[in-house]
């Protein structure tokens, strides 16, 4: 279970998130919708510290971190538990797709190299490149690159996986594979936190829907209840965009 | 009959004589370049992190090696080193001696300084071209400062920086021929100590050039063999092929 208490952050006079609370259970697959600059990145960027909260605490079952007390040891630890699958992929560029995978199991989790080249293997095989684990991100499709960086998150076993705008960055054509990677990782029981602009794809895979706005939670629910029936006047502006695409334009 | 003004024969005979020292360059090029190297990189990461008081210190540094002459700096390296050491004995009541310390370590710390101070640039620029979300990646999975740092920003800095840092192997190399002036005796001192035996300066010169010249073309080639070796679409067909499995 995890446990956000209070999470806020600014940049100067802007305030990005405004004391988020949040609780996510094991095996929820939430996701986090709202306009841009709502602060839907900032809140992922901030539960691994990559943006490092002004107040709040974060509790992964018994590790709480209190940014107040936060050290460097805390901050690695509470990285440990999470996993980041990034908007631009961020894989590492020397290295092929089975090191990038091995990479955290090595160096992070210590494990020796023939059971982390199993895992990575295995890994990889999941998200269907078992024919590529020696390329080169930059010999890889941007569909392809994506699924080795999931492929790399799931592997380190975390506590919730972060999805940031997984397919913002993708080719309309490449969108599709990288969307069943992430539902078959969320069919597989993962916790996940998924920032995403694909409505119909969140409709189908999320357990669970937060609309943001202005770095608050205006509308927490079911998928259904969050786009049927929002509650907040903002919600509902927001998701007319998303309605009006679904209309056919003309009927018979 | 014409004079033997030049001895064409001669030339290719002192080159054998010449390269004896050629170990002397090496070990000057060598040591100053990894130590110049290292010192550059944390020079760089001062920069980079702006650490206070270490960073004002680097810069006037890097701007005082910048802006005086190598062979000056060798010459206060040279008459410096000694009075530091007396002005020690005199207030620590201890004894070294000035004269235990070799003269090839006034080069090699004037040689390594200079070399910091340049390489630092060329450092600080590769570390800045690696982009931020590779790191922001490696500190997602848990990895400490020191581990990015080893593992994902220095190997492919290393590789934008290659071509540069290779530029000033060659210049340190060619550097290292004003140890003479810290009479340390390497291939370009030699080739005054032979010349003046037999008074034969420009076959002596012409034998040295020709050395440094192959020196710079066999460091131009193992460079751009070491770029080939780092070429992603190489290293890819390497280990498709099994010749390496993992590096």
């Amino acid at each position: 279970m995890i446990e956000i208490r209070g999470l806020t952050k600014s940049f100067r006079q802007h305030t990005v998130l405004d004391h988020i609370d949040l609780t996510i259970n094991k095996g929820e697959v939430v996701a986090v919708i709202g306009s841009s600059g709502a602060g839907k990145s900032t809140l992922l960027r901030t539960i691994n510290l990559l943006e490092i909260p002004d107040e709040g605490i974060i509790k992964f079952g018994d590790l709480e971190v209190d940014m107040a007390k936060r050290t460097k040891a805390l901050t690695l630890e509470l990285r440990k538990n999470t996993a980041m699958v990034f908007q631009q992929f961020n894989l590492f560029r020397q290295k092929t797709a089975i090191e990038n995978v091995m990479e955290g199991l090595i160096v992070v989790k210590k494990m020796p190299k023939e059971k982390a080249l199993h895992i990575a293997k295995m890994q990889l095989d999941r998200v269907g490149l078992s024919d590529r684990i020696h390329h080169y991100p930059k010999q890889l499709s941007g569909g392809q690159q994506q699924r080795v960086a999931i492929a790399r998150a799931l592997a380190m076993q975390p506590k919730i996986l972060l999805f940031d705008e997984p397919t913002s960055a993708l080719d309309p054509e490449l969108v599709g594979e990288v969307l069943d990677t992430i539902r078959k990782a969320a069919e597989e029981g993962n916790t996940m936190l998924l920032v995403s602009h694909e409505m119909s794809f969140v409709r189908k895979v999320a357990t669970r829907v937060l609309f943001l706005d202005q770095g608050a939670i205006v509308e927490d629910g079911t998928p259904e209840e969050v786009f049927l029936n929002p509650r907040s006047d903002r919600t509902k502006k927001f998701l007319t965009n998303y309605h009006g695409s679904q209309e056919p334009e003309f009927s018979i | 009959m014409m004079p033997n003004l030049f001895d064409v024969e001669l030339v290719f005979e002192l080159i054998p004589k010449l390269l004896k020292y050629l170990p002397v360059t090496i070990e000057l090029t060598v040591i100053s370049m990894l130590a110049g190297l290292l010192l550059g990189l944390l020079l760089a990461i001062i920069k980079m992190k702006k650490i206070p008081v270490l960073y004002q210190i680097s810069v006037v540094f890097i701007s005082f090696i910048r802006g005086t002459p190598i062979l000056v700096q060798l010459y206060l390296s040279y008459a410096g080193i000694p009075l530091i050491l007396k002005y020690y004995n005199h207030f620590h009541e201890t004894s070294y001696n000035i004269n235990s310390i070799p003269a090839i370590f006034y080069v090699l710390l004037a040689l390594s300084l200079n070399e910091a101070a340049y390489n630092s640039e060329v450092i600080r620029a590769a570390l800045l071209s690696v982009d931020k979300g590779q790191t922001e990646a490696a500190h997602s999975l848990g990895m400490t400062y020191g581990q990015v740092m080893r593992r994902i920003v220095l190997p492919e800095a290393f590789i934008v920086a290659l071509p540069t840092l290779g530029n000033s192997l060659i210049g340190l190399m060619k550097g290292t021929s004003l140890a003479f002036v810290c009479s340390v005796v390497e291939m370009t001192a030699q080739s005054r100590i032979l010349a003046g035996n037999n008074l034969r300066f420009f076959e002596s010169y012409c034998a040295l050039a020709l050395i440094y010249w192959a020196m710079t073309i066999l460091i131009e080639r193992v460079i751009a063999l070491l770029e080939k070796r780092f070429d992603i679409d190489f290293k890819s067909l390497r280990k498709r092929k099994g010749d390496v499995i993992l590096d």
